[in-house]
């Protein structure tokens, strides 16, 4: 089974992946309307958004646990180091 | 590359004690374990513990983040399918109930725990939010939800949910809370959230006057002062 590399996501049907591609290891809600993968600041922002609107969190604390997950991460492991 | 014997017997005590330290923890809490008591209950010295987890801080982090890591990636099988809110929460408590006990401590403890556990613990509900607010937003055009936003009505369920399994020995003293209360949480909270349409309404009241509830009514409500 693939993991998105962005956003730890299981992968396991086509509609999980960017346009169907499946050769992809980002997953559709971790790619642009063109296919392209998010930058780090935009799934940053992404996921903070996710939390404050799904969980309520105080946006700080939303977006600290969003760069926590995402600095363990493949695609940000050393971005997130920088 | 071929691993060693020697590594994989390593591997193999490793898995054998986080399983170990799993059910420890599930049974007896997880900050009020020492070390000790999972080389104990492995039936291993207490060496060989600290070769594999300098500290109970990494023991602790390590354990739940992969039954959390577990937990949420089950509840997020179950859920991906679910096109209603209904069955959402009928898939969240499924994969909670395969972890209960050791969900339950979680849900008294998770604020003690190392920081990394928390988080493993907070990525369980995200797991749960997404598929909430995904079946939420697609629910609220066809049916007839309480105007409140995703946050609220989630945490309205988590909330209601955790209540009953920190309290779980006063609402089920066997331990399983939800296999006695989960159906009827569930059934109370959709009435919760879905208010009638004028057209529910009106066959649920044409029901009630064939039973003859009418006549059960107060006087005060057939006189249009309803105050509801
Ligand atoms: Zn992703």
């Amino acid at each position: 089974m693939k993991t998105c590399i962005s956003c730890g996501m299981p992968m396991t049907k086509p509609s999980d992946f960017p346009l169907e591609d499946e050769s992809k290891d980002y997953c559709v809600y971790c790619a642009r309307p063109d296919g392209s993968m998010q930058s780090y600041s935009e799934k940053l922002a992404g996921m903070t958004g996710f939390l404050i609107r799904t969980q309520g969190l105080d946006e700080e604390a939303a977006r600290q646990l969003a760069a926590r997950n995402m600095a363990k991460l493949p695609a940000w492991k050393t971005t997130a180091a920088d | 590359m071929k691993k060693t014997s020697r590594q994989l017997q390593k591997e193999q005590t490793r898995e054998f004690l986080l399983k170990t330290a799993y059910e420890y923890f599930s049974e007896h809490g997880i900050l009020n374990t020492r070390m000790s008591d999972i080389a104990q209950a492995a039936g291993v010295s207490h060496g060989t513990v600290f070769l594999h987890f300098a500290t109970q801080e990494a023991l602790v982090t390590e354990v739940v983040e992969t039954y959390c890591g577990k937990i949420a990636l089950r509840t997020h099988e179950l859920a991906k399918s679910c096109t209603s809110i209904q069955e959402v929460l009928s898939a969240h408590l499924e994969g909670i109930q395969e972890y209960e006990p050791f969900y339950t401590r979680l849900v008294i403890e998770n604020r003690l725990l190392p920081p990394a556990a928390r988080d493993a613990w907070i990525n369980i509900q995200s797991a749960v939010s997404f598929h909430f607010g995904r079946v939420l937003e697609r629910t609220r055009g066809e049916k007839q939800v309480a105007a409140l936003p995703v946050s609220a009505l989630f945490n309205l369920w988590i909330g209601l949910i955790h209540h009953y399994l920190a309290n779980g020995d006063l609402f089920a003293p066997d331990g399983k809370v939800l296999e006695r209360h989960g159906d009827t949480l569930i059934e109370y909270y959709m009435k919760l959230i879905h208010y009638e349409t004028e057209e529910e309404k009106h066959g649920r009241e044409a029901h009630e006057s064939q039973k003859g509830e009418m006549l059960l009514r107060a006087p005060w409500r057939e006189a249009g002062r309803s105050a509801f």
